[in-house]
């Protein structure tokens, strides 16, 4: 008991000294799961990460905790037929979500990756060769080459201009599942979803044990390896706290829909910047929003839905 | 004589002290900013066509943000820079006044305030009675050649319609519509939807096209019109496979460690 109070007081003293990044940290320590906290201990941490952060960034940052609105639900749709491959929404997305943008290794974090894929052509002079050789062929000649489409992606494609003749693109992050399987493994139960949709992360409580990353599969968790390098001068000073913060050095981290800003009925940043209109996003709930009429009147796939992972993210194509 | 000798003495040094007040002023300003910037301009859809010029809207927070590998733009801080409102859209009842705005097209087109005036301009003998021509397929000239390669055989169509299918024929900086009436440059969807009816449909309801801003339904959007993303006089355009034309992409990914290229993804796999 005597060493609890003890604690309590230096923590006391240390909250009161002018090192904001020193007293918040230690007072971060005592810091409930984000899920758990009341109202004011909402509002005690977000004082103590603007502080922080606002010292640490040299502009004053806001830190936003608005919880999720009545009657929204967040749904996500994007037209594969039109998407381009020019990675604008990668590069919007690391603009918006302070992601670490260092060059060495490890310090690039990147939450959307846009996969190309091959549109090969059926070839006549393989029409008749394939395994075993000629004693009943059971693999076609045309199996591993891109004959129609292939699946395995490229992501580090470099053409001079996109979109390519014998390309398609599609564009992946955190699909926001309804039966999220990162959220099942999570030991800390720090990653969850909220009740607007979008799984997020309490980067307080996040151990780093990456078994989230093992578990998802879109490959959409990313880790922080290293401490991430985020400039001054390039932070984006609206944030929110299950949101785009900055985060630190052994954390997981991945696509929130731009909570700072849908929480407050703004596009993602990704939306906004693709140059196609590929993307689009709204209110599941509402049926005039334009995710609810892509469901209504498109042709719409999930990714591996095999997986009953119910992504609220929708491929579609016109 | 001598008193004015002396006013006009005391104005000419006060004059000089204050000259080389603002003048050390001046001099102090460029170091204050450190060294002015040529100002950063970025396209949104369509390069040489949806030019934005970035500025900060407040102290550190830009209007826009710049890919300095593609010129492209990449970051709004305002969805609504720069915008006017859509005007009467029908479909769009729905929406409250003032929360469907646009970005002017008028602004982007540079021989805009020309066409009505220099040469299309309906007065003079050669345009009484109208000198109109014969047939819908008239010899084109060089001028307006110059302006649209394909004209001889506009591909817009595939051969099938000529310029005042979509041009009005007397009011030369305005669009027309199925009626004969005459439509704002700003507002292209009035007449392209007179053909692409499936797509004027899926704009209306936000599949189609771009909107940023608010995502609410009835919310304040910017909606991106056709012309910001379609170049009409272009639609066919070399290696594309789509509506769209070519672009360069943002960089890509950073490689895994010690890993020197990229070439495994190019392999297939293992056979058998
Ligand atoms: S896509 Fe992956 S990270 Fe996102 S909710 Fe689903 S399992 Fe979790
Ligand atoms: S910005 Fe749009 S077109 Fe470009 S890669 Fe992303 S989704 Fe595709």
């Amino acid at each position: 008991m005597l060493s609890v109070s003890a604690l309590m007081g230096s923590a006391a003293l240390m909250t009161m000294s002018d090192d904001a990044k020193a007293s918040t940290e230690w007072a971060e320590h005592f810091q409930k799961n984000y899920r758990l906290m009341t109202d004011e201990e909402k509002a005690e941490a977000r004082t103590r990460l603007e502080r922080r952060y606002s010292s640490e960034y040299g502009k004053k940052v806001a830190v936003d905790t608005t919880g999720p609105q009545p009657g929204v639900l967040m749904g996500y749709a994007l037209n594969v037929r039109k998407c381009i491959g020019c990675r604008r929404c990668v590069h919007a997305c690391v603009e918006e979500n302070n992601q670490s943008r260092g060059t060495r290794p490890g310090e690039k974090i990147e939450w959307i990756q846009v996969l190309r894929m091959e549109r090969g052509e059926f070839s006549k002079d393989k029409m008749n060769h394939g395994y075993p050789e000629g004693l009943g062929i059971q693999v076609g000649g045309n199996a591993y080459t891109p004959a129609g489409q292939v699946l395995e992606g490229q992501y580090h494609y470099n053409p001079e201009a996109v979109p390519e003749k014998d390309a398609t693109y599609m564009p992946i992050a955190c699909m926001q599942c309804e039966k999220p399987p990162c959220v099942k493994v999570c030991p800390v139960r720090t990653t969850y979803r909220e009740a607007d949709g979008p799984v997020v992360i309490d980067y307080n409580w996040c151990i780093g044990c990456k078994m989230c990353m093992n578990a998802c599969p879109y490959w959409a968790r990313r880790f922080n390896l290293t401490k991430p390098v985020l400039p001054k001068e390039e932070m984006n000073p609206v944030t929110h706290y299950l949101g785009n913060r900055p985060r630190m050095r052994g954390v997981v981290e991945k696509c929130h829909w731009c909570l700072q800003r849908t929480r407050h009925d703004r596009y993602p940043a990704c939306v906004e910047v693709c140059p196609v209109g590929a993307r689009k996003f709204g209110n599941l709930l509402d049926p005039e929003s334009e995710v609810s009429k892509i469901l209504e009147r498109k042709n719409v796939f999930r990714l591996k839905a095999e997986l009953n992972t119910f992504p609220k993210f929708f491929y579609f194509y016109d | 004589m001598r008193k004015l000798a002396i006013v006009t003495l005391v104005l000419g040094l006060c004059g000089g002290a204050f000259y080389a007040v603002s003048a050390a002023e001046k001099a102090a300003e460029p170091a204050k900013e450190a060294a002015p910037k040529a100002p950063v301009e970025c396209f949104e859809s369509r390069k040489g066509a949806s030019e934005i010029t970035q500025r900060d809207i407040k102290p550190g927070w830009p209007n826009v943000k710049c890919s300095p590998k593609t010129g492209a733009a990449l970051w709004y801080g305002d969805p609504y820079d720069g915008t006017v409102p859509m005007g009467k859209m029908p479909g769009l009842e729905n929406i409250p006044e003032g929360h469907a705005v646009i970005k002017p097209r008028t602004e982007k087109l540079a021989l805009m305030p020309m066409c009505g005036v220099s040469c299309h301009n309906g007065v003079g003998p050669a345009f009484n009675p109208p000198t109109l021509p014969k047939d819908k397929k008239p010899k084109p000239n060089p001028t307006m050649e110059a302006m649209v390669p394909d004209l001889a055989n506009l591909q817009h169509g595939r051969g099938r319609i000529w310029c005042m299918d979509c041009h009005h024929t007397t009011k030369r900086n305005m669009l027309v519509d199925h009626f004969g009436d005459p439509v704002s440059f700003d507002q292209p969807q009035l007449l392209c939807g007179k053909c692409h009816g499936d797509k004027l449909r899926d704009w209306r309801d936000g599949i189609h096209g771009k909107r940023i801003g608010s995502f609410a339904s009835t919310g304040k959007k910017r909606w991106f019109t056709c012309t910001e993303c379609h170049n009409p006089h272009n639609v066919q355009d070399g290696a594309r496979n789509r509506g769209f034309a070519q672009l360069q992409p943002e960089a890509s990914p950073q490689l895994p460690r010690g890993m020197k290229d990229a070439s495994h993804e190019k392999l297939h796999p293992i056979p058998h």
